[in-house]
This record gives C-alpha cells, structure tokens and sequence, in this order.
C-alpha cells in the first residue's frame, strides 16, 4: 500500500499538537485558526456500544462534527479543507475512560507524626476541624498533565480520566480530563464529581482512628453542611463546608476497600438522600444481590489475582480459600455484575500497566461477559456515571475527539491500538503503514546468493541469513545473525565476521522498492571495497503457528453457586427455617419449669410453639401436620442459645474509637463484619446472640451492634430488629491511658477524678442542646402566618450526633453499659445517674461488683463479669470469681460474658464456674448467660429462654451443658440450624477437597511463571483495650 | 476412723490472714481410705487407699489391702478423687503478679542470650496468685522465664513455702530457646500479613553459633570463666532439658534437626501447635511437646474449629510424650484453669486417665521430677489433692484437701477470704 499524503500529514500532526486553540492567549507569530478537517473514510465507527456504522469520521478543532454513512461517504461531498485519510477497514472506537484515577495530581506530602495527641487540624486557614475532611481540595487546580503519567494511558487506549486526590475521608473534586498536553483544553469538567472514601490518608489527627469514626465523621459532616447553609446565626466562615456544600450537586464518588464498606457507604448515602456511584474491589459479585440493591453504579479495577507458588504444601496453608476461590472467580466478576443489571465502569487501579486492561477485559469475555457490556463499561458507561455523555464516551457529532484505531474488534485477541486520537490529535501507536519487511529473501553479493530470512513485525524485525556449509562431509545449516535497522525505505545491514561465511564485517546500506518485494543498495566489504546488492523476496513470512496451551474451558456464572459468606463454612444457601419436634429432651427452660426431663420441644416458623413433657401437635395443627423432623435426642440437653453481653468479633476495621474522651456518635452496628470466622465458631459453642460493643479506651465509647449469629446473611441482616440502642462507658485505668506510655498524658481525664467531671459536663451539655432544640420547636411552633410566608424562620440548632445518643440516654431511649472494676468509681458513675434522673443498665466486667451490689441492686443496674478473670491490671487485684454469686445473690441482673473470641465459645463452662466459685444452683447459674444477659439487652421478651413464642434460638448439647465434656450438637437461630456437628464434618471434608482443587489449578495454571510464594493474613483478634489506627 | 475435718490445715482459722502460711512437716502417718484414686500413670483404682508418711506415700491400693494399723491416722475419704498434684510447666507464677503494673513483672530480662538467668531465684513465694492455684489442685509449677533469642534457666517449685529454696524441687530444669519465626508480622495499609522473614538464616546461624562455642567450652574448659556457657553444659551432658518454644511446623522441623546436629540428649518443644503434623520425626527422635494452651483459637480459618481442643489426641495417637500447657494471655492468674483444658482434652479423644497422665505424670517426666512426682506410687513425695468431684470439670472440680510432701496445705486464698469478708457483709445488712 502507498503512503498517503495524509498519513503523512498526519504523522507529521502527531509531533506537532499542541499550543492551539486557546483563545484567550496571546499570539506569538501569525494566528493559526485550525480549520482543518479530517475525514477518517472507509472506517467502521463505533458509535456506542450498541451502534456501528460504515462510513467516514469528520473531526475538526477537536471535535467529532459528523459522520457520513454508508453510501454517504462516495458522495464526496465537497468541503473546504478537508484532508481525507483511507483507513482501510481500520476501527474507530471512543477512546477510553477510567473514573478512578490520580492522573496529574502532585504527590501527597507525607506528613510527619508528632508525638503525643493531635486532636484538630493542622491545617492553616478558616477551613473545618478535621484534616481527613477537605472538600475545599479542588482536583482541577491541582492537575497538570506534566504531573502524570500520560503515555501509559494513552498507549493503553484511554483518552480521559476523572482524577482526584486519593487522600482523605472527604477529598475534593474530581476533574475530567482529555489526556491532552494542554491543561486548558485537557480540563473537560472542572468538578466532575466530589470524591469520599474511609481512608483519613495523610491527616496525622487523631481523629478517627476507626471505621466507625471515619463513617460518623461523615455524618456529621453532612449535618454541619446542613445546618451551616441555613444558619443565619452563625459566627463561623467554614471555606470546608462551603466547598462541601458546593459539590452536593455534582456526581458522588465512593471508593470503598471491599464489599461490606459498600454497603456501609450506602447506607449513609441513604441518609442523605444520596446515590454514590463506588469505587468496588472486584468482589462485588461475592455479596451480588446485596450490591445491586444500592442501587449503586461501580468502577471496578481489573486485577484479578494471579495466584501463589503453592509448591511447598506448609506455606500453601497461609492461603485461606477465599483467596482460592476469589482467584478463580474474580475474571467472572464483571459477568455477574452484568446478569444482575448493575451498571459498571472499570479502571485500570490495581493493574501494573493501564494497557493490561484489554488483556483482562478479554478474560473476562471469556468468562461470561459480553463485548457489548465490555465496551460500554470502557466508554460510554463511565461517562454516562458521571454526566459526560455528551462530551465523551461515544462517537456522535459535537463529542470531543477522542477515539482510538483498531484493526479489528476490539476484544478479538489478536487485535492491535493503532492510533489513540485525543481531542482531535492523532497520537501513533503503531504506524499503520509501516513496511513489514518479513520473509524469505534471495540476496545477491560478491557474486554469491544467501538465504537472508526476516521476522518478526515493523519497528522489531530481526534478520539472519541461512548459509549450508560442509562439515565432515555432511551438509549443515549455520544461522548468520544481521543487524537490520530500517527506517522507513531506508535499510541499513551489517554482518560477519564469521567463519567460514565472512571474513569480516559488511555494511550494506540500501532501499525498499514494490512494497517489500525488491531491495537494493551499495555497501563495503571488510576491505573497504564498494559492493553492490540486492536481494528479492521468494516468500512472505508464515504465520507464527501458536504455540499457546489451549484456553482452558470456564465455567458460565450460571453454574457457579457462592457461598454465603464466602469463606471456609460458608453455605450456597443459607440454612431454611425448619419445623423441628425434638423428642426424649432434656430441657433446660431457664423459665419457671426449670428442667424437664424427658421432654419435648417444638420450633416452627422461627418460634418456640410448644414445649412440655409431650407436645400435643394436633391441638396445633388439627389433622394437617407441616412438613415436620422429629428429633429423638436421647436423652440430650437442650438450653436457649447463648447470649454474650459483650463481644468484640466480627467488627471491621477498629473496636476503639479511641482518640476523644467520647465518641458516642460512633457505631459498631455500622462496622458489622458479616464474614467473620469466629461467627461460625461462636455458633459451634451454642452462641446466638452477641452484643458486639465499642472498646473501653474512653470514658464515653461508642454505640453498639447487637447481631444474632446469623451465618452467611448481610451485616445489616444480622443486627437484631427493633433491639433498643446500647452505649459503651468506660471507667478506670483504659479512660485514664494509664497504661499507654509516656505520650498520653495530655488527653482529659488522666485520674478517676477526671472521669466524674468528663460525664457530669457531657450529659448536661446533652440536657442544654435538648433545651435548645425545645426552644427552637417552640419558636417554630409559635411563628406568625406572615413570619412563615416570609420564611423568617429562627435560627436551627446544630444537630450534633455525639449529644444526640447522650441525650437518648437521659432520656432512656438509650442504654448504657459500662466497663467498670473498682466500686468506688462504679459508686460514683451511679451518683452521676442518679443526679441526671436516668439508670444505668449495665455495668460489665464490675469485678469489684461484690463489694457494693447492694448498692447496684438498689440503683436498678445489672452486672456482666468475667467468671475468673483478675491481676492483669492493678485496678482488678480485689477480683474473685465469687463475683457473680454475690451479685446474683444480692437480686442484681447477672451475666457472664466472653470480651474474647475464643473464650464465647465455651461460655457453658463459663456459667459453670458460678456453681464452683459461690455455689449458684446450676438453673440460675446456666441464665448467666442466656435469660440474664437477654435482660440486660432488653430481648428477653424474644430470647434467652425456652419458652412458647420466643425465637427459637437453641443449643443442643451432647452432655450436661454445664460441663467441660459438653459439645453442641446444634445451633439454631430463629429456627435455622446454622451449626450441626454433623454438617459441620462434611463441610470440613468440602473444605478439603475444594482446596485440593483450587491447589491442583493453582499449580496448572502457575507452570512457567515466577508466582509469589504466599503470606499468612493475620485475623485481628479484638479485646476492649485494643487500641489501633486501621484506616490510614 | 476420722473424718477429712481432722486433716484440714489449722491457719484456716484465721479469718483474715495475708498469704497463706506453709504447712508444718508431717509428723503422722496417714492413711486415707475410700477415694477413687487416679494414679496419673493412666491407671485409676476405685475404693483405693491411700498411705503416707514422712512426706512420702507409703501405701497405694485397694482399700481392703491398706493396713491401717500401720498408720497414726486413719481418715474416710468419704468417696472423693485423689489425684496427684497437677503440674503447671512453662509458668511464670511467682515471676509476675500484676500484668499491667512494670514493677511487677520480673519475667523478661534484657539480652538476646542468657541461659545463665535463672527464674527460680525471682520466683515469689508470697505471690497472691498462687494459692488461688492450688486451690483448684495445681500444686507445682515449672517457673519460666520470657523473652530473648535465649530467655534463660527454668525450675521446679512446689506452692507451698516459706521462700524460694524450700519452694525448689529442681533450681535448674532447663533452658528455653525462641525458635525465631520463619515468617514475621507486616501491617501496610490495615493489613496483616506474615511474610517470610529476611533475617531467619542470620538468627539460626546465631544460635548455632552460640551452642557451637558453648559445645566447645563446656567439652574443655579454658581457665577463665563464660557465664552464658556454664549454664549451657547440662544440655550437652543430658542433665537439662532444652525447651524450644515453637509453633509452625517449619520452626518445629528445624529444631528437630539442631537436636541432631547437636546431639543433645533431651529437648522438648513447647506450643507446638504444628505438632501433630510431624508425630513421626517427634517420636523417633524422642522429642516430647508441651501441648499450648488448649483453649486457643485455631490458626487458619479453615483449620477445624477444634483443632486446638484435638491436639492432645493426635500426639496420644502418635505415641509421642507430650503434656499441656498454660502460657498466653493472663497465664499466671489462668493457671488455676489448668485442670479444665485437662477436661477439654477429654471431651476431645483422650481417655480420663490420659487426660489427668497429661497434666501430671508426663509432665513431670518431661521435667526430670518424676523420680519424686507426677503420680500416686509408693515411695513419691505424698504431693496430691482431694476433690469432691470430677476435678478436670469447673462444674465439679472442688478440691478440699491438698498435700504437698504429706503436709496438709492451707487451701484458702485472699479471693475467699474478700469473698467471706464481703458475705458476711451482706449477711449482717
């Protein structure tokens, strides 16, 4: 093929773009108006993902201004300057998108850490309290092309980008840019969306140093916005909620760390009324139907995991079968977001190189994913996310001109970028009309003809000649290597010495002629002598046979059943509610039956419906009986299930909102980790329910989450309905940081002394901002038509979240419990409660409970202990593990709790140690933990017994449930068996086998490559004074 | 015939007496009849007798066959277990007594290498914890110290003494390596992982460094004196014991082979997690495995969730000698629970009277004391106790006489004594 004059023309624009078309610059010389068309002809236009024409692309001054089709483009319709470039059946496609992006943006200066606490923000200037929340960050102002890495995407096809700052919870705008080397014309949507994640990034403050702070400190943030906007009194200029509020009308943009912070983002979201579209992690398809019902559009990264070197069998080990399956999984991913209708984006976060995502996106095809849904989710999928529709993503008239050449369909695997033409400038990849030099040719020099043979594509070729020599009398072939240099018909060669053949080194220098087909030039010989040669191509280079395995076959989504959750113990399907007649029982009522030996208990529909020395089902269900298993336990115990006062697993990411004096507006229930192994464990020592707390490491800590063990269901689905709200207190030793070193001495309290003042001040702030808010409804009430009309409304009170939960408290719509040793500070916390007119629920570890339950029983509050815990600190030196005696027998409320993951698995024995250590009767000492700890969670009405109409939530035990020899046979929640030891062996033998599997693939797949050898990820194993900054 | 009230230690009488006061000599012969009597060898005889005298027991057997007139006393047991006194080994009773408090913890000294420290002479007589211990049947403990490449000597103690000396049944037991972990704990960006650790070879060339030069100096010693390697030489000889504390199975194997490579005559591995994967080369170079503490969370998710509570089982099943252990979180004040994790290995394979050989006569093999404890045998020093039931279940486990060298112990602790002091409170309101 000839050279055209356009591609010419076009090669020489590629080296030569930028400094136009901005109009309000100075010009230097004469004015260049850029009037130019290029009509792109005899191409396949991509037009969106869904529409392909045959035609000619018009592009001028950056611009698409048309398409001609079909027939069209023969009319040669007449228009001035319009250069017309052949582009040989070559496809056009809208050039890329990636919405995840830091592309342009500085560095992130590394802050230094002090010593000590930082408790506001550093930052100079009227800006908000916080350094992890900066709205004000303006990702248009800090872009410059010259920061970024552009050739990376340019060459990987994209040809815009949302960037921002990836630091921070709240982090700025996010700017739209071409990836142009003009900053002004490359800015395409200066706030093209605001931009939060979880993560505080670079903020040293102290402030949140948890999942749950990072997830209040939004909440508030939105209400300061809020109220900052109406406010006609206020005495602040806050430029971050300004710039806060400013963006609330742009997109917003999420990036979250996995799947359940999600589901967390979204909840806020439907707080506020807000629709985010999430930064995912490529698991989404782990929790799908949960995702799709955010309603959520996603950015998902690509990179899929590459496995381990699981050669040696010890190290395999440290790879969890998650990770097994998320690796064979994870190329499905974007099938199964597609067949649940969930729109996506994808980036290339994650990948080595921006130009493996076509790689992976071809996996993913192969996987299940259409090409369709592959380029909507690089083109016009993300620009319709953010808006840009009419600007990028597609190719119709008045679109920037971004658009990439293809010689072929895109996700065929053999199919090349050949041009990424951003905003209307071609950027060359791969010339189009290079000379592929490769072949068979007879060269002619010094008289002789050789076999010269080229290989290889244009700009790479390699070249050798085939000389057949004698040795011992037989015919060998000896390979010459060539040093080929070619730039465009120029060549350049150079061989020899080599012996036998050259006798030294020729430079042969010459032209291509007839395509490739005719070479010929003048050279010297090793002598200085001129020479002349050709050489004639005899054959074109054969197609490289592929040596590549076969691509294995893969499984369609269709057949691929995910565990719930997913993990080792997790179910495809969560276990049904049965109607179960337990016969030959015997029953621990933990009611005024007490025991009944040789009973029977029936659930049905999640309840408790009968239970007695016989159950009469036809006075039940009359003559139809439902599908029913009766259970002949011989002789087994079974007691309610097991309700721990205080748990800290299945919490993501912090248990300590550690940094303040009170941080009551956090939540645990809002960090529910739903995939937690230690639920499943839990659940095979006869536990339930868990009051999953807030650490003690301040005197006021943090809101509960109450979950009923509910194995393979959602974190919200696992919190107990309508259950009243809890709070953590905290008193002694952890509030003071006794324990913390040298560089915690500045935080209020450091003396029980302190603690005192530090509730006496909170809960009468609590009092006055309830005050405040009577008074302003008040005054709202009381407003005049005429004031109303005018909307001369009086000035709204501050919604603040922390004295929101105080005041629940005060008012009792919200309960305390509180981490608590010595009985002199336990004395005064009850004065404390007594003076502000409310009660405390429970005091939890109370070790020196025994000294003043008197006292307690008197204030109203109930005790959860430790059965034998003491002398790990120096306020638990007077502990005894006759506590719980002396409480229960002073009529206080008494629980045994856990407060550690392994011990809540044997809270049976636990209880047991209330009969050793004071002598409770064995009934009484089995409520300590289910009917007690049920009451002081205020669910006693639905669980911690065995009693008609209650949950059924039921441990069946192999031996008396008090004994060390007691196993659970099985665990029901809400008449789900969610743990049978039986079951529970298979799943072990599942486990195994599915890991031989994935171990046996691993290795397949892994042949050849230099895998990295595998880690152990360590579990976070969470106490009450865990104390740790986990969203850095 | 007498009744158990005869045998109960006098000092009870004072309400509210700070520790304890150690048991008198024994001065007459005793013979305890009617007990169930779990020997700690793996046998158990009902109706047994029990006979001791001068701190020794004379008589083990089937009630019938005791001659009481042999003895001053003779006392019905009225039907309780007697088991002989559980040991506690890898302890640091005595070394700390409040967790939190630096001035109280003397288990961790300074150094990589320093076998010569030896924990008994830190070991407190007076700690408030321990007779809370003996309280539910722990009477011996091997006092251990913490920390360091080589943390130092550990020794036997009985709970019942004046001080330190009285208190030792060996001064110096053993030495304790911290095998290096093969792997080390990384954080980056919230993230914990293990990964494998760059300097493992330089750490193990560094112990094999420091045996290499102690081998050679305790086989021909210069004239001048090395402290850290005198108290290496009972290694070589077989006098001591080398405990080696090891989890995984990577840091196990390799201490294994230095056994061999060094030739030292006993060594045990202490945690041992990993063990009851490599039962066999345990076994064949006879190196027994103190069990870590049962009541542990299992490693891996996927691990079976009882795979800490089966570990007892599997080593029983590999024939390889193994006892359990307390250490971890709250160890000292945990050591009265030592009788349960017994219990748990019960409901998890073992055979009773395998589960209470574990936590005595195997321990004290593994000791080097069991020529004087670890079992009911005649000619042992009379250390056991009496419980009213099962004494490996907390829902039975109610010990009422205790006897450390025949001496009946005080069994009363400061916890009962805040729990009477504070019942009589309630009492009188």
């Amino acid at each position: 093929m000839r050279r055209t004059i356009a591609t010419l023309a076009l090669l020489f624009l590629a080296f030569f773009n930028c400094a136009k078309a901005q109009d309000t610059w100075p010009v230097n010389g004469t004015l260049e108006k850029d009037l130019t068309i290029y009509r792109l002809a005899n191409a396949t236009i991509h037009v969106s993902p869904t529409e392909t024409a045959q035609g000619a692309l018009l592009v001028q001054r950056g611009r698409i201004i048309g398409i001609e089709r079909g027939e069209e483009q023969y009319a040669a319709k007449s228009r001035a300057n319009t250069v017309t470039i052949d582009m040989g059946d070559y496809h056009l496609y809208p050039s890329f998108i990636d919405l995840y992006s830091d592309y342009g943006m500085p560095e992130i200066p590394k802050q230094k850490r002090e010593r000590g606490p930082q408790f506001t923000s550093d930052k100079k200037g009227p800006f908000g309290w916080n350094e992890a929340i900066k709205p004000e960050i303006r990702g248009a102002e800090l872009f410059s092309h010259s920061n970024g890495k552009r050739e990376a995407l340019t060459k990987a096809g994209f040809g815009a980008v949302m960037t921002h700052q990836h630091d921070g919870i709240a982090r700025g705008s996010g700017t739209l840019v071409a990836l142009g080397e003009n900053d002004n014309t490359s800015l395409l949507i200066p706030e093209a969306a605001a931009c939060y994640s979880f993560q505080k990034g670079s903020s040293q403050q102290d402030y949140p140093n948890s999942l749950m702070g990072a997830i209040a400190l939004l909440r508030q943030t939105y209400y300061d916005a809020a109220w900052y906007a109406e406010a006609t009194d206020r005495r602040e200029s806050n430029l971050s909620l300004e710039a806060w509020l400013k963006l609330q009308e742009a997109p917003q943009f999420f990036d979250t760390r996995d799947r359940l912070d999600v589901l967390r983002a979204d909840k806020i979201g439907d707080e506020f009324d807000v629709q985010y579209i999430f930064k995912g992690n490529g698991d989404e398809y782990q929790r799908l139907e949960a995702m799709r019902q955010t309603d959520g559009a996603f950015v998902i990264p690509l990179d899929f995991p590459q496995g381990y070197d699981v050669s040696d069998p010890y190290l395999a080990r440290m790879v969890p079968l998650s990770e097994l399956m998320h690796w064979e999984l994870a190329p499905k991913n974007p099938a199964f977001l597609a067949s649940a209708g969930i729109p996506f984006a994808v980036t290339a976060d994650g990948l080595k190189s921006p130009d493996e995502v076509i790689a992976r996106l071809r996996e993913s095809i192969r996987h299940g994913l259409s090409d369709t849904l592959a380029l909507h989710a690089l083109t016009l999928g993300p620009a319709e996310m953010i808006g840009a529709d009419d600007l990028i993503g597609a190719l119709r008239e008045g679109m920037i001109a971004n658009f990439i050449v293809t010689d072929g369909p895109l996700f065929d695997d053999d199919t090349r970028i050949y041009e990424n033409w951003i905003l209307g400038e071609p950027e060359i990849l791969i010339d189009r009309e290079a000379i592929d030099l490769s072949g068979r040719y007879a060269m002619t020099f010094n008289d002789k003809t050789y076999d010269l043979v080229v290989s290889d594509e244009p700009g790479k070729h390699k070249a050798h000649f085939e000389v057949i020599l004698q040795k011992d009398g037989e015919a060998d072939t000896t390979k010459v290597t060539v040093k080929l240099s070619q730039e465009e018909r120029q060549i350049n060669l150079q061989f020899g010495p080599q012996k036998d053949v050259f006798d030294g080194v020729f430079r042969l220098s010459g032209n291509v002629f007839s395509d490739s087909r005719i070479w010929r030039g003048k050279g010297e010989n090793p002598a200085g002598e001129w020479l002349e040669w050709a050489a004639v191509k005899e054959e074109d280079a054969q197609e490289k046979a592929k040596d590549e395995k076969p691509t294995p076959a893969v499984a369609s989504i269709d057949s691929v059943r995910i565990p719930q959750p997913f993990m080792a113990y997790g179910r495809p399907q969560l276990p049904e509610q049965q109607t179960v007649l337990f016969t030959n029982a015997t029953l621990w009522t933990c009611e005024e039956e007490g025991v009944i030996e040789g009973g029977q208990l029936l659930i049905h529909e999640g309840k408790v419906t009968a239970l007695g020395q016989k159950v009469d089902l036809e006075a039940l269900f009359g003559k139809k009986l439902p599908d029913m298993q009766v259970w002949d336990v011989e002789g087994a115990h079974i007691t309610p299930g097991i309700v721990d006062e205080h748990s800290h697993i299945a919490i993501s990411r912090g248990v300590n909102e550690a940094t303040q004096t009170s941080s009551a507006e956090v939540s645990i229930g809002t960090v529910v980790d739903s995939e937690d192994i230690d639920i499943y464990r839990q659940l095979s020592g006869g536990v339930t329910t868990s009051q999953l707390l807030h650490g003690s490491a301040n005197p006021v800590g943090g809101q509960s989450g109450l979950i009923k063990l509910r194995w393979g269901m959602t974190p919200d689905e696992m919190l107990v309905e309508d259950a009243d709200g809890f709070i953590k207190f905290a008193l002694g030793e952890n509030v003071k940081q006794s324990n913390w070193g040298p560089d915690n001495t500045e935080r209020f309290p450091q003396t029980r002394m302190g603690v005192e003042q530090v509730f006496y001040d909170l809960f009468i702030r609590a009092r006055e901002y309830e005050a405040e808010w009577a008074a302003y409804d008040e005054a709202v009430e009381n407003l005049s038509r005429r004031q109303r009309r005018k909307g001369e409304l009086p000035p709204k009170p501050r919604r603040d979240l922390e004295l929101d939960a105080l005041l629940e408290v005060l008012n009792s719509e919200r309960f305390v419990t509180c981490h608590s040793y010595r009985q002199d500070e336990i004395n005064m916390l009850m004065h404390v409660a007594d003076s502000m007119g409310f009660t405390l629920n429970t005091f939890t570890h109370i070790l020196e409970g025994y000294k003043l339950a008197d006292k307690l029983a008197a204030h109203g509050a109930g005790g959860s202990s430790f059965s034998d815990w003491w002398a790990y600190k120096f306020e638990v030196k007077d502990a005894i593990p006759h506590n719980g005696a002396i409480l229960w027998e002073q009529g206080v409320v008494t629980a045994f709790n856990s407060d550690d993951a392994e011990m809540a698995r044997r809270l049976n024995q636990e209880a047991a140690k209330a009969v050793k250590y004071g002598g409770v009767p064995e009934a009484e000492a089995l409520k300590f933990v289910t009917l007690n700890p049920a009451k002081l969670l205020h669910l006693d009405d639905r669980i911690g017994s065995l009693k008609v109409g209650k949950d059924a939530d039921i441990a069946v035990w192999s031996d008396h449930p008090l004994s060390i020899y007691a196993k659970a046979r099985a665990t029901f929640v809400d008449g789900r068996r969610y743990y049978d030891r039986e079951e529970d062996e298979q799943l072990r033998d599942k486990i195994r086998e599915e890991r031989a599997r994935l171990i046996q693939k691993m290795l397949d797949a892994g042949e050849g490559k230099d895998l990295p050898k595998p880690s152990e990820k360590v579990p976070h194993h969470y106490h009450c004074d865990t104390v740790t900054d986990q969203i850095r | 015939m007498k009744t158990l009230l005869t045998l109960l230690f006098t000092a009870l009488v004072l309400q509210f007496s700070a520790q304890p006061t150690p048991a008198p000599a024994q001065s007459e012969s005793i013979l305890i009849t009617n007990v169930t009597a779990h020997l700690g060898t793996g046998e158990m005889i009902e109706n047994a007798a029990i006979g001791f005298a001068n701190g020794k027991i004379t008589f083990v057997g089937k009630s019938n066959a005791a001659k009481a007139a042999d003895y001053d006393q003779v006392v019905d047991g009225e039907g309780r277990h007697a088991y002989p006194g559980f040991i506690a080994p890898n302890s640091t009773l005595g070394l700390q007594e409040i967790g939190a408090v630096r001035a109280t913890r003397d288990q961790y000294e300074v150094g990589t290498f320093r076998p010569n420290v030896r924990a008994i002479i830190a070991y407190n007589t007076e700690s408030e914890i321990t007779p809370t211990v003996r309280t539910n049947g722990v009477l011996i403990g091997q006092i251990t110290p913490r920390g360091g490449t080589i943390s130092g000597s550990s020794g036997v103690v009985h709970f019942d003494a004046w001080n330190w000396e009285d208190a030792a049944i060996r001064i110096v037991d053993g030495v304790h390596v911290n095998w290096p972990w093969m792997h080390h704990r990384h954080s980056e960006h919230g993230k914990v992982e293990f990964r494998k650790r760059k300097t493992y070879d330089q750490q193990k060339a560094e112990i094999e460094r420091f045996f290499t030069e102690a081998k050679a100096y305790c086989a021909e010693k210069p004239k001048l004196t090395e402290v850290k390697f005198e108290a290496m030489c009972g290694l070589f000889s077989g006098e001591l014991n080398l405990y080696v504390h090891a989890h995984d199975i990577k840091q196990i194997t390799e201490a294994v082979h230095f056994k061999r490579e060094f030739n030292i005559p006993n060594m045990t591995i202490v945690g041992g997690a990993d063990s009851y994967l490599v039962g066999d080369l345990l076994r064949e170079n006879k190196v027994s495995v103190m069990v870590r503490r049962l009541h542990s969370l299992p490693r891996f998710h996927e691990d079976d969730m009882d795979l800490t509570y089966r570990l007892p089982k599997m080593l029983e099943d590999e024939g390889v000698l193994y006892c359990l252990e307390n250490s971890g979180d709250m160890e000292q004040m945990g050591t009265r629970n030592l009788p349960f994790y017994a219990g748990t290995a019960v409901a998890y394979g073992l055979t009773y009277e395998q589960a209470v050989k574990a936590v005595t006569l195997n321990t004290a093999m593994i000791l080097g004391v069991a020529n004087r404890m670890g079992s009911l045998e005649v000619d042992k020093d009379a250390t056991f106790f009496l419980s009213v039931g099962d004494a490996l279940d907390m829902r039975t486990n109610d010990v009422t006489h205790a006897f450390i060298e025949g001496r009946a112990i005080d069994l009363d602790n400061r916890q009962l004594q805040l729990y009477r002091k504070y019942k009589a409170k309630y009492e009188s309101q």
